[in-house]
């Protein structure tokens, strides 16, 4: 009889998770790296004991298992990004209830509130952290800066174009040199 | 005239920005994801490429990962080692 691999199996939920999904047909190999650059990006803010890896191996486990089911017309990768924006919102979510019961002592009636419209300073200042560090990945590029400084205000493409006086030409270019800053700094090993 | 506050919080603006990203991602061709790739010395097609770590391969973890960049008491003790060593031969002296 075959001996299980205790490592495997102890400490490679996401492997496991990632390779049933590659063996399913759910997504490429390619769709995986986007995944993994799309995981990384989501757990920035996010506290310290939870990774890009328990992210995705969540949004994995949730198509796996079905308790997410995939509309027909929405695209497998599309669909795990949008898990995985959720899961970004529970986690935020949690952080800050946390925060509040742990002001007020208050733990039970903390959770049962709806979500605060003034956010936990805590929150706020890792959030902003994390902005600081999304611009210095493009530090050497004020065109992506200022493309990414009309995001977080919420501009439309034309409106960020306008403000920023950049041709459609530009515009697209300067996008492209921001995912392929986006990618490398998905496609590296470093834990963050 | 002073300029108007931003009241927006910075988790709305983080979201905001998160998600267009993500977006950007999605769009993002196999040939980009190759040439960014490329950029960092890997190649896709090897088996085992490093940018398959935690996903097909266990993610090797350092002690950074965990510690941070914290000199542990290792560090010091070969910290203080090479400062010996370099007092003993300075660098650069033939």
């Amino acid at each position: 009889m075959a001996r299980p691999n205790w490592q495997l199996q102890l400490f490679a939920p996401l492997e496991r998770a990632s390779q049933t999904a590659l063996a399913q047909g759910l997504v490429s190999e390619m769709d995986l790296l986007r995944l993994k650059t799309i995981a990384r990006l989501h757990a920035r803010g996010l506290p310290p004991a939870v990774g890009w890896e328990d992210l995705l191996q969540e949004a994995f486990m949730r198509v796996l298992t079905g308790a997410r089911l995939q509309p027909p017309q929405v695209p497998p990768v599309a669909f795990l990004a949008g898990i995985l924006r959720s899961l970004r919102s529970e986690h935020w979510r949690r952080a800050r209830h946390g925060a509040a019961a742990g002001e007020s002592g208050r733990r039970i009636e903390a959770a049962r509130e709806p979500a605060a419209s003034a956010p936990d300073p805590e929150c706020s200042l890792m959030a902003a952290e994390q902005l600081v560090a999304i611009e210095r990945l493009f530090a050497q590029d004020p065109v992506v800066l200022e493309i990414i400084a009309g995001l977080a205000e919420g501009l439309s493409a034309e409106q960020i174009r306008n403000c920023a006086g950049l041709s459609k030409t530009e515009y697209d270019s300067a996008r492209r040199r921001m995912r392929r800053c986006l990618l490398r700094e998905g496609l590296t090993c470093a834990h963050q | 005239m002073r300029p108007p506050v931003n009241r927006e919080w910075p988790e709305t603006r983080l979201a905001r920005v998160v998600q267009a990203l993500e977006g950007e991602i999605l769009e993002a061709t196999d040939e980009e994801i190759l040439d960014a790739a490329r950029d960092l010395g890997m190649d896709l097609s090897m088996r085992g490429s490093a940018a398959f770590l935690g996903l097909k391969y266990p993610l090797i973890r350092r002690r950074a990962d965990f510690f941070g960049d914290r000199p542990g008491p290792g560090d010091s003790l070969g910290q203080l080692a090479r400062d010996a060593l370099e007092a003993k031969e300075p660098r650069g002296k033939d």
